[in-house]
């Protein structure tokens, strides 16, 4: 794959890009045999339900950088949702990084009936200034949405034109909502962002009295050194075990680009390897960090279960060629969670679990849960690629294991979770009270407090399944005290019968 | 001009028109928008809102045309229609309406219409133009109003003497709405009224449906809800009177004797009420005699809200309280009439406390205001500061309490702070409530 896309002011979406599709109900098996067919991308919904937009999870990044304003581009209700619903919580957690910062602020520029025909630009270029002049941050956000891309504002030419009048570094961000239905497609947008305006080349600055020896120093540590690329959908907790194990192979680790400060990007090709947690996240940023610096990347799993952590880590060793110490790490880190884990295996055995989310993670996280005994029975994915061909292929028993792609949709899962009645549903937020309120006992399948990655990841994940386990009577008693908005016959019908198009068309 | 907001304490348009559809009951809303619209304005209502959830259809189950870059450049009509059919087969409810986002208006779909067709084949349905830039959430409610009001309620002959509309309380946007409206029923319904609030606990559509029966409509606001009054009077010929949102003995008496001259009810009764109620609130109240004088629980206020709450809760604070909310900075979009409307609400307190009235959008601009009212110290020995301090607001204002070194409780949207499930801050219960939330927090390291 090529990556020469920053060259563009826009990046492109998912669906143009990887082909990336949002809409299919089936079988796993099916699945696979769709997209090698080249299918999948004219099958639509002839009912939908509303989802989110590559906008929301922009912000989702955006608001972690410390040090920044961000600014939504469009009508008031642009970005409330990532805003009023994170502001808080966004706070508390940079300053487990940084216990000065000042958490998320974020201006809404309040384009009107008047702007929609005049242009918004104006606006914007004051709400830059102001947030310059009071504010005084590192960075200023621009995150576009749909109405000015429509009216033609050109933001680029706002920034281009500001940039010389302010201290803060100005990043536009395109992530137009109703250009691609791929929610993931933000990640490229935002990284697009950050590839052309956050980073930006350190002044070479000679030090007068450098020694040879502190210069050798200097390309050591750098050439020992793996910028982690994290998300933020994970926790600080996930984060640490992931520097402890990197450091247990003597190696030092930085993370990008979540909860970062804006002047920690110059600095992010001081690093032999780039490693990404997730595909669904970081090609587009790893494939344009090669092209631009010559770092090299490794894409292949996200270290969730025992087998994708042991995997995680030995790509890493192979790139550093410490395979051997790798590998004893690998067999002390095992033998002590087997041990650990003997109790939950036992209580989990036999379990059904049907798992809803990204594409990466919910792979993972079901080889997570077969690891512990349990039965996988179904899945929802929120987009499907090629990334994912090799993990739906080995999935066990794939001619019967359900699979949907979309995001939410709650009508198809009701009526899917309904006739598989599974014992555990693990579930990414927004799909997870309509779960609740069948009376499925619910395991969040990612949280930005609580640890899922690596070998600690593994354990605690055991534990709060089984303590969610041990008493469901929340759930089960909304089930019998609430009503679902749907028809008695919608359960009746196929859950995939508002999907058209595929094979046929 | 309008300009940007520094965080905004509200959505848009179609926010509002979200967030009253679907705390109706029975009702499906319809949004006719760009895929993320729907998702966005629930991450926002349900976060803001001290955790609402989705309700009976609100949330990702929202049926959504989800159009995208092809019906934007070919128009989205045909995909609304579609996504109307199959919504009457999949969604159960007794209304649906249709709303619609910024892209569609701009390309020109006509939603109207094509909802229009659904309805004249017999189906309760109904639309309106709710694309976000028309305005804030406050818009979207009175737009939502106004069209209910006009097409769902039907045109009644007789009167029902005993009955009342009671709305003003936006949905969400007053976090503590449900247990308010249940406050307004019960004081009204002590006076001898029946009163549909159409969005409160154990109200159906019927109620909405029938509304035009009603003697009087009610807005307790003097912002919020008006137009939709103007909307319902040409139509069903209901007058209406807007009385202001009262918290506590002093502005719950205002809006009893104002909503009893109304309502042509006699003095004597409105007296006995405000008497049995103010027994009521005092018999509690009075418990705190000791522990406020022996530890000097007066504080310093400064309240951040809308247009509802901040006028009530200076009052409530300065009048009932003996507080001194000496700055109060109202967030809301309004007109310089409404401005000098809402400003006349903290003249003339019986307790001569004048609050500085600031109008302003910008959260940032919160801690600037309190730095103007009390200058900051610049080294003098004796320095008259904001403490003791209180600052009433939104979740926002954990910044500036925390600036300030002030206790802070959230009253105002957005609440992410606290969970709300019947809490009320209305009328004289409701101040009891308010009264044990504020001190439980002055108390609350003892």
């Amino acid at each position: 794959m090529e990556y020469d896309y920053i060259k563009e002011k826009t990046p492109p979406v998912r669906e143009d890009r990887l082909g990336s599709c949002g809409v299919f109900g089936g079988t796993c098996c099916g699945l696979s045999n769709q997209s090698q067919k080249g299918c999948l991308n004219t099958l639509k919904r002839t009912f939908s339900q509303t989802q989110g937009c590559q906008l929301n999870l922009s912000l989702a990044i955006l608001n972690t950088i410390r040090d920044s304003v961000i600014i939504v581009h469009g009508p008031l209700g642009c970005g409330g949702g990532s805003s009023i619903f994170s502001a808080g919580l966004t706070r508390n957690l940079q300053r487990m990084r940084d216990p000065g910062a000042s958490g998320l602020v974020w201006i809404n520029t309040n384009l009107d009936e008047t702007d929609v025909i005049k242009g918004g630009e104006q606006k914007l270029k004051e709400a830059i200034l102001y947030a310059d002049r009071e504010l005084r941050p590192s960075s200023i956000i621009i995150v576009n949405s749909c109405v000015p891309a429509l009216i033609g504002d050109d933001i680029d030419a706002i920034v281009a034109e500001v940039q010389p009048e302010v201290n803060a570094k100005v990043m536009p961000v395109h992530c137009e909502g109703f250009k691609t239905k791929i929610m993931a497609s933000a990640y490229d947008s935002v990284y697009h962002g950050i590839l052309r305006h956050m980073i930006r080349e350190p002044d070479e600055t000679t030090r007068v009295n450098e020694t040879d020896l502190e210069k050798m120093k200097v390309k050591y540590r750098i050439s020992r050194t793996v910028n982690v690329f994290n998300v933020s959908s994970m926790s600080r907790t996930d984060e640490t075990e992931l520097a402890r194990i990197i450091k247990g192979l003597d190696l030092n680790v930085n993370f990008f680009p979540c909860y970062a400060h804006p002047n920690d990007f110059d600095r992010i090709n001081e690093a032999a390897l780039n490693v990404s947690i997730c595909a669904t996240h970081d090609d587009y940023f790893s494939g344009h960090l090669k092209e631009k610096y010559g770092i090299p990347f490794i894409i292949d799993t996200i270290p969730i279960g025992i087998k994708n952590t042991n995997r995680w880590i030995l790509e890493i060793a192979k790139f550093f060629e410490i395979e051997e110490s790798a590998e004893k790490l690998i067999a002390t880190e095992t033998r002590a969670l087997e041990e650990a884990l003997v109790p939950y295996r036992q209580a989990l055995t036999g379990k059904r679990v049907f798992l809803t989310g990204g594409e990466i993670r919910i792979f993972a996280t079901a080889n997570l849960f077969e690891n512990l005994g349990m039965k996988v029975i179904g899945f929802k994915s929120y987009h499907y690629d090629h990334f994912v061909d090799g993990l739906l292929d080995n999935v066990t028993d794939k001619e019967n294991v359900s699979i949907s792609v979309g995001v939410g949709q709650p009508f198809e899962q009701v009526n899917v979770i309904n006739k598989l009645k599974p014992d555990i549903f693990v579930g990414h937020s927004g799909t997870n009270g309509v779960a609740a309120k069948q009376g499925i006992p619910v395991f969040p399948i990612f949280g930005q407090t609580a640890n899922y990655m690596g070998y600690s990841g593994v354990f605690e994940v055991a534990r709060r399944l089984n303590r969610i386990l041990k008493n469901p009577s929340f759930n089960r008693n909304l089930s019998e005290n609430t009503e679902l908005p749907y028809f008695k016959d919608w359960f009746e019908k196929d859950a995939f019968s508002y999907i058209a198009g595929g094979q046929d068309v | 001009m309008s300009k940007f907001i520094d965080r905004p304490r509200y959505l848009c348009a179609l926010g509002g028109a979200i967030a009253t559809l679907s705390n109706l009951p029975r009702t499906i809303p319809i949004i006719h928008a760009a895929a993320g619209c729907g998702g966005n304005i629930f991450a926002a209502l349900n976060g803001g809102s001290g955790y609402i959830g989705s309700g009976y259809c609100g949330g990702q189950a929202l049926p959504s045309s989800n159009v995208g870059e092809k019906d934007i450049v070919f128009g989205g009509e045909e995909r609304l229609e579609e996504e109307i059919e199959n919504t009457l087969k999949i969604m159960d409810g007794d209304l649906y309406f249709v709303t619609t986002g910024c892209m569609v208006e701009m390309i020109g779909d006509d939603a109207i219409s094509v909802a229009r067709r659904f309805k004249d084949k017999g189906t309760p349905i109904f639309a309106a133009d709710t694309g976000g830039f028309h305005g804030n959430s406050f818009k979207g409610y009175e737009i939502v109003l106004k069209t209910l009001f006009a097409e769902y309620v039907t045109k009644k002959t007789g009167k029902k003497a005993d009955t009342v509309n009671l709305w003003g309380i936006v949905p969400i946007q007053d976090v503590f709405w449900k247990g308010n409206l249940t406050v307004f029923k019960k004081l009204l319904g002590e006076l001898g009224f029946h009163v549909n609030t159409f969005f409160g606990e154990g109200e159906t559509l019927d109620n909405l449906k029938n509304a035009g029966e009603a003697t009087l409509n009610i807005v307790a606001s003097e912002t919020f809800g008006i137009e939709a009054a103007q909307v319902f009077q040409e139509v069903h010929g209901v007058p209406f009177v807007s009385i202001p949102f009262p918290i506590g003995p002093h502005g719950t008496e205002e809006f009893l004797r104002q909503a009893g001259v109304a309502l042509k009810v006699t003095d004597r009764k409105i007296e006995n009420v405000i008497k049995k109620e103010k027994t009521h609130y005092y018999d509690y109240i009075q418990r705190l005699a000791e522990i406020y004088n022996d530890i000097d629980l007066q504080r310093y206020a400064v309240i951040v809200g809308d247009s509802n709450y901040s006028p009530a809760l200076s009052q409530f604070l300065a009048e009932d309280m003996g507080w001194l909310p000496e700055l109060v900075i109202i967030t809301d979009i309004l007109s310089d009439e409404q401005k000098t409307l809402v400003s006349k609400r903290f003249a003339n307190y019986s307790s001569k406390v004048k609050p500085e009235i600031v109008f302003d959008t910008d959260t940032s601009n919160v801690k600037k205001h309190i730095n103007r009212h009390w200058p900051e110290n610049h080294g003098q020995r004796y320095y008259d500061a904001f403490s003791p301090a209180f600052i009433v607001g939104s979740a926002f204002e954990r910044d500036a309490a925390e600036k300030f070194g002030a206790p802070h409780l959230s009253v105002t949207y957005p609440i992410s702070n606290r969970v709300v499930l019947d809490r009320a801050y209305a009328g004289y219960s409701g101040a009891l409530s308010l009264t044990e939330d504020i001190f439980s927090l002055l108390v609350g390291n003892r």
